[in-house]
């Protein structure tokens, strides 16, 4: 733990929708800090307000309660400390692998050979050395995924933000990924912040974990990882593993079984009406 | 399944395709020469065939060909530089998109071809009547694929833009454009189509120009097998510039 | 995810604007377009005045002679669509159906369809005649080409599990066609037809331009032969409108309930 201080603070955040059936609180007081160095994940069923949440202390939504700051400074847009890592396939598919990762490079202004090589070490950080002038037609989908991360790398970002970027992918990829996130993190000691749905995902990279209530979204809990570093994916099989994983469930079961009953109300409803 | 049956399968659509055309037209040929069709009307198409050489030495078809083909380019090079600033900025105002965008697509569904004795009229019995008609006609689908491309950009692209603080113009021309690239050459393909159509026709209907006139002329001589020949060589054309600009599409597309 | 971040101005403003932008846009071409014609510096027929275009227009409006000629035009577009259509939709659905067929035949559609009709006059005019015969004629091969090949996609697009519905209750084939493929195909049928309805109109009225004396394509090049600029444009508005409304009508009338898709 890092003693200067928290270097992402979350205050207080409250954000509202307006919908066509009234007023929707997404997120209601949720409050935390992120450590320099640290690995966060925020888990929660679906409806529990993460991508609100992720969209917010990225900066891409405003209209809410509360006070996101980075290294004390108040978040209000897009802040260039923070790098984010979306969920839905994001590389350009008219760039290259290379182009894409020096992509934030080139927007600062870099000169073309300075960023070509600069991006060239972050493409080999996330094992696609080779791949350089690849479009990402070309690739699978976990290799894409590594290159939307790469290229937020690029930016060298204070804090890593990334909603579900190994959704898409099927379990096994996810683990070895995971593998890879664990060893960049290590290795740029980068503080991160992932949003995830996947228990399993959460407990293998994080160090702290907050459990997120169903709509509107508060943190229930938050749970100390306290599995040793450096980590691999065989971690998975270890009783405190284990452990972990079925406490958080426990938590998750009646936060999901909510949201379940909740859209099969909506259903229900939305049915009748038409 | 061997490799032969696998080609064989591969090629049985095409090659009914082929065997069906060919009976068609010896079908015709023979009832043509047994009598049952008039050869006044319809010529044998054995003579089609022959007169393709006659009249492409004797009636300058390449140079007709050019004429066409230059008139068509010409247009397609206003369609490029007009059509998509216009869509551009349609998409880049949203209310002038909101006021204009659905009256460019009923003008796309209006008969602007026309207008041609207006246009014959304003720029006189020359090359220029004939590019200004396949401009304006070509004109709405080229900016309606322009605003689509640009409209259509996928969110999270946007997103990623955003959550790297572009300027506008970084967006635009680093996110947007680059994204609707494919759509817009589609537009500029249906523009340059749509221009091929409505020159030959024009030319055809004016009796000026390059292919269309030439199948004008050789109508008017009573030049049966001319005719058909001609018609024949410009289906042809408009064949491969549909086939060419298709393969440079799908040859753009894999970059999505 | 609903996003109501950015500051969004409410959409009756935008109404507004977007009418004042019209009424503008009209407006000024209307003041353009008079201040040409009066300054003479186009040569002043090419140009005329508003106010000579506007009773040119009333001129034909009132003519009875006029609608006659509207008649017969409307009367070959009619033809055409419903020959070239129902042509169309037949070879269509039977390419659609037959995966053979389709890719056989399919393909001399595709390329033929993208090429200039017009050309084909002269033979039309060969077989049918020089009276409506042919402006009909001209009609149908222009719009067949859009009609089947919307419909055979159309085919190719419907649902698989319907169509073995249909067959798990043993539907005969005009059952099959009259009560699962033509109401699952609607949206791109519509679509044909509305591209056929308007190069049905172009064919027919080109072809009118060339050789004929009755229709309104007759008019407009004896608008020009004969010089009468204000007419040429009251006959390019009137077709105009009527272009685009038609084209509208068959929108809306085929638009229908909008159902999901699962």
């Amino acid at each position: 733990m890092n003693l200067a201080g928290p270097i992402l603070v979350v205050e207080d955040i409250v954000k509202r929708f307006d919908t066509p059936d009234g007023a929707l609180t997404a997120i209601d007081r949720v409050s935390f800090d992120v450590a320099p160095g640290e690995f966060l994940a925020v888990i929660g069923p679906s409806g529990c307000g993460k991508s609100t949440l992720f969209n917010v202390i990225g900066g891409l939504l405003d209209g809410y309660q509360g006070r996101v700051s980075v290294a004390g400074e108040t978040v209000r847009g897009p802040h260039a400390a923070i790098g984010m890592v979306f969920q839905e396939e994001s590389t350009f598919p008219w760039r290259t692998v290379i182009e894409n990762v020096a992509f934030p490079l080139e927007i600062a202004g870099v000169a073309k050979a300075e960023r070509l090589e600069r991006a060239r070490h972050f493409v080999a950080l996330v094992g696609l050395a080779g791949f350089e002038r690849r479009y990402p037609a070309e690739l699978s989908g976990g290799m894409r995924q590594r290159v939307s991360m790469a290229r937020t790398l690029a930016s060298e970002p204070k804090i890593l933000l990334m909603d579900e970027p190994f959704a898409a992918l099927d379990e096994q990829t996810r683990l070895l990924l995971g593998d890879k996130v664990l060893q960049i993190q290590q290795e740029l000691k980068q503080t991160t912040l992932l949003i995830t749905h996947n228990i399993t995902e959460a407990v293998q990279l994080s160090d702290r974990i907050l459990v997120m209530t169903y709509r509107p979204g508060r943190v229930k809990r938050v749970v100390p990882i306290d599995l040793p570093r450096p980590r691999t994916s065989e971690i998975v099989s270890s009783d405190a593993f284990g452990h972990y994983v079925a406490q958080i469930w426990n938590d998750l079961r009646e936060e999901a079984t909510r949201g379940m009953q909740d859209a099969e109300a909506h259903s229900l409803r939305a049915g009748a009406a038409s | 399944m061997t490799r032969v049956r696998r080609l064989g399968t591969k090629l049985a659509a095409p090659a009914l395709g082929l065997v069906m055309l060919v009976l068609a037209i010896t079908a015709i040929q023979t009832l043509i020469q047994a009598g049952w069709i008039n050869r006044f009307v319809v010529p044998l198409p054995t003579q089609v065939a022959a007169s393709f050489g006659r009249v492409i030495a004797e009636e300058n078809v390449l140079g007709r060909f050019l004429l066409t083909a230059g008139e068509t380019l010409a247009a397609g090079a206003l369609l490029t530089g007009v059509g998509i600033r216009v869509g551009v900025l349609l998409y880049r105002f949203r209310l002038l998109r909101l006021a204009f965008e659905t009256w460019i697509a009923a003008l796309a569904s209006a008969p602007l071809v026309l207008m041609y004795p207006l246009f014959l009229v304003i720029f006189g019995r020359n090359a220029m009547t004939l590019v200004m008609i396949g401009f304006v006609a070509a004109l709405p689908p080229v900016i309606l694929k322009t605003i689509e491309g640009l409209a259509g950009t996928r969110r999270v692209l946007i997103d990623v833009g955003r959550s790297f603080n572009l300027t506008e113009a970084q967006q635009f021309w680093k996110i947007l454009f680059p994204a609707a690239l494919p759509s817009m050459f589609v537009g500029i393909r249906l523009g340059l189509i749509f221009a091929l159509i409505n020159i030959v026709g024009v030319e055809f209907l004016i009796n000026f120009g390059g292919l269309g006139q030439l199948i004008n002329e050789l109508a008017e001589r009573y030049d049966l097998p001319g005719t058909y020949a001609a018609i024949c060589f410009v289906v042809l054309v408009s064949v491969c510039l549909f086939a060419v600009t298709g393969w440079i599409e799908r040859w753009l597309r894999p970059a999505d | 995810m609903a996003e109501t971040g950015r500051l969004t101005r409410s959409p009756v403003f935008a109404a507004h604007r977007v009418m004042l932008l019209r009424i503008g846009l009209i407006a000024a071409a209307l003041a353009l377009w008079q201040a040409v014609s009066i300054s003479g510096l186009l040569f002043r027929d090419v140009v005329p005045s508003l106010g000579a275009i506007g009773g040119a227009l009333a001129r034909l409006l009132t003519d009875p002679g006029f609608y006659g000629h509207l008649g017969t035009t409307g009367i070959e577009i009619g033809l055409a669509l419903v020959v070239g259509g129902l042509s169309g939709l037949i070879v269509g659905l039977a390419l659609g159906a037959n995966r053979l067929l389709g890719k056989a035949f399919e393909p001399y559609l595709y390329y033929l369809g993208p090429t200039p009709k017009i050309i084909f006059f002269p033979v039309m005019i060969m077989w049918f005649g020089v009276g409506p015969g042919s402006k009909v004629a001209m009609g149908v091969i222009s719009c067949f080409f859009p009609i089947a090949l919307s419909t055979a996609a159309g085919m190719r697009q419907i649902d698989r599990v319907l169509i073995r519905v249909g067959r798990s209750f043993r539907a005969a084939a005009w059952q099959m066609v009259s009560k699962i493929y033509l109401p699952a195909m609607r949206a791109p049928i519509v679509n044909g037809v509305r591209l056929g309805l308007g190069v049905a109109v172009i064919g027919t009225l080109l072809a009118e331009t060339k050789l004929s004396n009755r229709g309104v394509g007759f008019l407009v090049i004896n608008s020009y032969s004969t010089f009468d600029m204000p007419r040429m444009y009251a006959l390019l508005i009137v077709v105009f409108v009527i272009a685009i409304g038609a084209n509208a009508l068959v929108g809306r009338l085929g638009a229908g309930h909008a159902y999901a898709k699962f």
